[in-house]
């Protein structure tokens, strides 16, 4: 198959498969609500976890500087999501993956997953769900996991730990942001 | 310390101070230093200056959930982590955990609690500002509440008092509407904050000035010899600092007691009820419970100081009850508990700034700067509502964040988020709420907290001059941004309770008259003259200016007159 081709049959099946989370949201507080999806503990299954660490990668990839697998984020998703998110959010992460698991995401080669992410993004802008849909989740606590992470952020800015002073300064050319 | 101790002898002090909190800290420090022998009961566990401040020093990645809220914070601290950033593992196991210290909420109310030594004085914004004289006379040129029983001036020495111990860095800017104050170096504006500043003056005759922050930025001698030292501009201030750099009861007023050697303190010592002597027409000394043990216990004083913060201190007199006062401590006036008050937050608006590209910062400042009211001020004359507002915020340079809802992934991406982003803005509105006895706490007649104590209901809300304001607070903020030529102006409006402004006020306030107040221009109880009130509820309005200081220059100020009265055998 050729990448366009790809492309567009993705495109299709994300468009079905978009429509369901917006729905589901609005059915949030009900299922919220609802004894058998409360108390479930989060998880994820071993295709998922590998489908989270291929788009963390290929959202923080390995350069001259760690990668988002260097660092730990598959996992720290994981977990940021079962201590820090509650249902709503939970379905919305599952829904996407499953969208992913669809369209055989991990056969894609790398071209073609990033094809799949842009639309993914474009996708996203479309809903407006109050629940925070999959690419935004994965994203956020991609960088979060990332930027925060000792190698990440120490390969990524200037950290000062103890700054002692405060002073107005006049940015270097490509001088790095500081972090605290 | 060892307060084991039943022998009522061993239990008697000159004064008892109820709460280590920002004033309670201060009414030790006064009473001690004047010479008075003095407990100070704290409700909860002890926290100790430097050593227990756990998360000082830990790095962003020894946080396991990077600075958010988890689940389990947000059940146990139901209320508190309703506050920006206050459910975060930083900070969350120095805020009262709400679920085992419930209270009732019949209108949503924010209460925001530090039940540990120190207090809130731990967590606060720092930000530190004389009222003005306006602010003492609106009540009475507007008909609203009722009058205040002092004036600025009777309270301008006490301002100077407690802001060369507290230190407080600042500019002078010589305006009637923000009286300035004794000041360390000011902090600077960032460049952008000074386009802003300089377009305010020109189109609105307004002016911008950096926030006054209890930081230090040039210790004097009066700080080092208690240990405090220069800000190292890590804004980490919540979490407490091990440079004692802000000030605190921690950092100051309890380490200044404490070297008088006349102060004991009790933990984990909730006062329950207040001792009155019905012959001797006094109060005697407190019943407490210990929080732990649950065992109860009876200290006494010649003078006490309730500094338990407005809503437990008023919820203290609730709940005294005795012949003379069968509806609570010194309520004849049935106004303990209401006027509750407070400052609202949670609107104005949001800029990104185009330019400014070569300008950076190196070190976070701990700091904002600072829109003194305008409003209702001057020629200014607002037809929907009374009274004015002020704002905080301030410009900064957006960070990796900013990639959270930005287009892009990949190599280019992760590098373009390494350098420093544009700049915005944000500025929030901090308004006055006007006092009515509508909005209150009061103890509920059947429920009971685990130590017997009757439970806190909540009953406040906002209401017509607050929305008319909050309206113009957004309205003001988009202009004044769009007015600097940012651009990408958006307003910003978060649904919020009273409480949130963390300035909660006026449960026990001043007044001349005992059929319409509770304290007396020294803050005593009208009908009990060696109690003092001297905390937020003491609050008879509420200006737009965060609080603290004047807590404790009030607390300063009856400390003194306590003294003398003692002295002069008045008491």
């Amino acid at each position: 198959m050729k990448r366009r081709e790809v492309i567009k049959n993705v495109a299709l099946m994300l468009g079905g498969a978009f429509s369901a989370p917006t729905l589901k949201a609005m059915d949030n507080w009900e299922n919220a609500t609802k004894p058998n999806r409360n108390g479930i503990a989060f998880s994820l299954t071993e295709t998922q976890q590998r489908i989270v660490a291929e788009i963390a990668e290929l959202i923080i990839p390995k350069t001259n500087t760690p990668g988002a697998k260097d660092v730990g984020v598959p996992a720290f998703i994981e977990m940021m999501l079962k201590d820090c998110y509650k249902t709503p959010e939970h379905q919305s992460f599952i829904e996407g993956l499953d969208s992913m698991e669809k369209v055989k995401f991990l056969e894609l080669n790398t071209d073609e997953k990033r094809g799949v992410l842009k639309l993914l993004e474009q996708e996203t802008k479309k809903i407006t769900s109050k629940t925070t849909p999959f690419w935004r989740l994965i994203k956020e606590l991609t960088l979060l996991g990332y930027f925060t992470s000792e190698e990440g952020l120490k390969a990524s800015f200037d950290y000062v730990q103890i700054p002692g002073k405060l002073e107005l300064i006049k940015l270097k050319p490509n001088q790095k942001a500081y972090a605290y | 310390m060892n307060l084991n101790i039943k022998a009522n002898k061993n239990n008697t002090f000159d004064a008892i101070v109820v709460g280590s909190g920002m004033s309670g800290g201060f009414a030790a420090k006064e009473l001690t230093e004047r010479g008075l022998k003095v407990l100070m009961i704290e409700r909860g566990h002890e926290i100790k200056h430097i050593e227990d401040y756990d998360t000082a020093m830990k790095e962003p990645w020894d946080f396991e959930h990077r600075g958010k809220t988890t689940n389990l914070s947000a059940e146990e601290r139901w209320a508190n982590s309703r506050f920006w950033g206050l459910g975060s593992e930083e900070v969350v196991n120095h805020l009262t955990n709400d679920k085992e210290n419930p209270y009732i909420e019949k209108r949503a109310f924010d209460w925001i609690r530090a039940y540990h030594t120190g207090g809130k004085s731990m967590h606060w914004g720092r930000q530190s500002y004389r009222w003005g004289k306006h602010d003492f006379e609106a009540n009475a040129k507007e008909g609203i509440g009722i009058d205040w029983p002092i004036r600025y001036e009777d309270l301008e020495p006490w301002y100077t008092h407690v802001e060369k111990f507290v230190g407080i860095s600042g500019q002078k800017e010589g305006l009637e509407v923000l009286p300035d104050g004794h000041f360390l170096p000011a902090m600077p504006l960032f460049a952008p904050e000074a386009h802003f500043k300089n377009k305010m003056m020109e189109r609105f005759n307004r002016p911008v000035t950096v926030g006054r922050v209890a930081n230090l930025t040039q210790p004097q001698d009066i700080h080092t010899s208690l240990g405090r030292a220069s800000c190292q501009y890590r804004s980490k201030c919540q979490r407490g600092c091990p440079y004692g750099a802000y000030y605190s009861s921690l950092s100051g007023s309890i380490p200044a007691a404490m070297r008088t050697n006349r102060l004991s303190v009790l933990h984990d010592s909730i006062v329950a009820e207040i001792i009155y002597d019905e012959q001797k027409k006094r109060a005697s000394g407190v019943r407490i419970i210990n929080q732990n043990t649950m065992l109860t216990e009876e200290y006494f004083a010649k003078i006490i100081f309730l500094n338990a913060g407005s809503i437990n201190t008023a919820a203290l007199m609730l709940n005294s009850k005795s012949n003379r006062f069968q509806n609570g401590f010194g309520n004849e006036s049935d106004q303990i508990g209401r006027n509750l008050m407070d400052h609202q937050l949670g609107s104005g608006a949001t800029a990104s700034i185009e330019g400014f590209e070569d300008d950076y910062v190196y070190g976070q400042r701990p700091n904002a700067m600072y829109i003194p009211r305008f409003r209702n001020w001057g020629n200014d004359k607002q037809t929907a509502y009374l009274r004015g507002f002020g704002y905080q915020g301030g410009a900064s340079r957006e960070g990796w964040e900013s990639g959270i809802n930005a287009d892009g992934f990949g190599a280019n991406f992760k590098q373009s988020l390494t350098k420093p982003g544009p700049w915005s803005i944000r500025i929030g509105g901090f308004g006055e709420i006007l006092p009515n006895p509508n909005n209150r706490i009061y103890l509920d007649s059947e429920k009971k907290d685990k130590w017997g104590i009757p439970m806190i209901v909540t009953d406040a809300a906002f209401v017509e001059n607050d929305w008319a304001m909050r309206k113009d607070i957004i309205a003001s903020a988009v202009e004044m941004l769009e007015t600097a030529g940012f651009k990408n102006v958006t307003p910003y409006d978060r649904p919020t309770h009273m409480g949130l402004g963390i300035h909660d006020m006026g449960t026990a306030r001043m007044g001349r008259d005992p059929k319409t107040s509770v304290l007396n221009s020294f803050n005593q109880v009208h009908d009990c003259k060696n109690v003092f009130v001297t905390d937020g509820a003491a609050m008879t309005s509420a200006s737009c200016v965060n609080p603290s200081i004047t807590y404790m220059a009030l607390t300063a100020r009856a400390a003194d007159f306590a003294v003398k009265a003692l002295k002069k055998k008045d008491l």
